[in-house]
């Protein structure tokens, strides 16, 4: 279905951008993401995808917002003790009108995923969940240094292939918020396809400075079994 | 002047920038290449821009005058669709 006017008014700035188009901001619409975890990093994700006009956002994360919650700045004092996932997407209504936010609920099938862990093996176990499923995912890791954003189209090597052992230390909002924004625009760039590049990589961000590697499979990893060649049902 | 007729109408004059250009652009992709788009614009910033960002965009402008009897302020451009300038990427 076309854009209508209302939606060509919302994101006019956005179609304007190299790769962007009518088909891509339709990409988007269509999309629908299961977004995962309660890292550091949801919040300003959650922000970025709403307002680029991803569809349809599915929280799956059960845990309560408390007041140490690391959602940042998308929950308040009115959000203690709430579901996290109900509340980010009351915070994702908020960031467009244009999108349908809802907690995650089984059989909902999901178009790709991101996965907002709180620890790199959360992240690993929904990653390698995505991977069985065939559904693109990008994976968010914070750490105290910045973090880590890694992209994984169906069939590329896997988040576990492409991980690395960061610096550690306490994750902090700011790399909360880099590494969350970028999650967010690498997996725009996977729906839309609207670069190019391979997208198979990992972004790493240290005290600011990010540092770009494509992702290449570790011998022996299960990724280049059946799945990654497209024979699993 | 082109014998050429306008195989798609679009008319922004409800719209300022940048939808006026948004919306053009996405007209102009829904025709093919050669074919012709006729935009009704407001004079002024639309007439000065939706004509300059066609031809940035690869496409040709082949008439450009006043329509008074579309209503007052109104221009008509006739943009031709090119073939797509090489796509810039992201990184």
């Amino acid at each position: 279905m076309a854009l209508t006017d209302a939606e060509v008014a919302r994101y006019a700035r956005q179609l304007l951008l190299p790769g962007m188009g009518e088909a891509a901001q339709e990409a988007l619409r269509d999309a629908r993401i299961r977004v995962t975890g309660g890292g550091l990093s949801v919040a300003p994700a959650t922000y970025y995808l709403a307002a680029a006009g991803v569809g349809t956002l599915w929280f799956d994360d059960p845990d309560e917002v408390k007041p140490e919650a690391g959602a940042g700045f998308a929950l308040g004092p009115d959000d203690l003790g709430r579901p996290r996932g109900a509340a980010l997407a009351g915070f994702a209504r908020w960031a467009s009108g244009l999108v349908t936010a809802d907690l995650f609920r089984p059989g909902s099938r999901p178009t790709a995923l991101l996965v907002c862990g709180s620890s790199p093996d959360v992240s690993r176990a929904i990653a390698d969940e995505a991977r069985l499923l065939q559904l693109p995912h990008v994976v968010a890791d914070v750490d105290g240094q910045g973090g880590a954003v890694t992209s994984v189209p169906v069939g590329s090597p896997c988040y576990s292939c492409a991980t690395r052992p960061g610096l550690g230390g306490a994750p902090t909002a700011d790399g909360g918020a880099t590494v969350g924004s970028l999650a967010a625009l690498e997996l725009i760039l996977l729906l839309t396809g609207a670069s190019q590049e391979p997208r198979a990589r990992r972004i790493e961000v240290f005290r600011g400075t990010p540092l770009v590697r494509a992702t290449a499979r570790q011998p022996g990893c299960a990724c280049a079994g059946p799945v990654a060649a497209g024979l699993a049902p | 002047m082109s014998a050429r007729v306008p195989s798609a109408r679009l008319d922004i004059r409800a719209h300022t920038c940048p939808v006026t250009w948004v919306k053009a652009r996405i007209a102009l992709s829904r025709i093919a290449e050669g074919e012709v788009l006729e935009v009704l614009l407001r004079d002024g910033e639309p007439r000065e821009n939706v004509p300059r960002s066609a031809e940035e965009d690869g496409h040709r402008v082949i008439r450009l005058e006043p329509a008074p009897e579309e209503g007052e302020g109104t221009w008509r451009v006739w943009l031709a669709r090119g073939a797509p300038v090489e796509e810039r990427t992201w990184p």
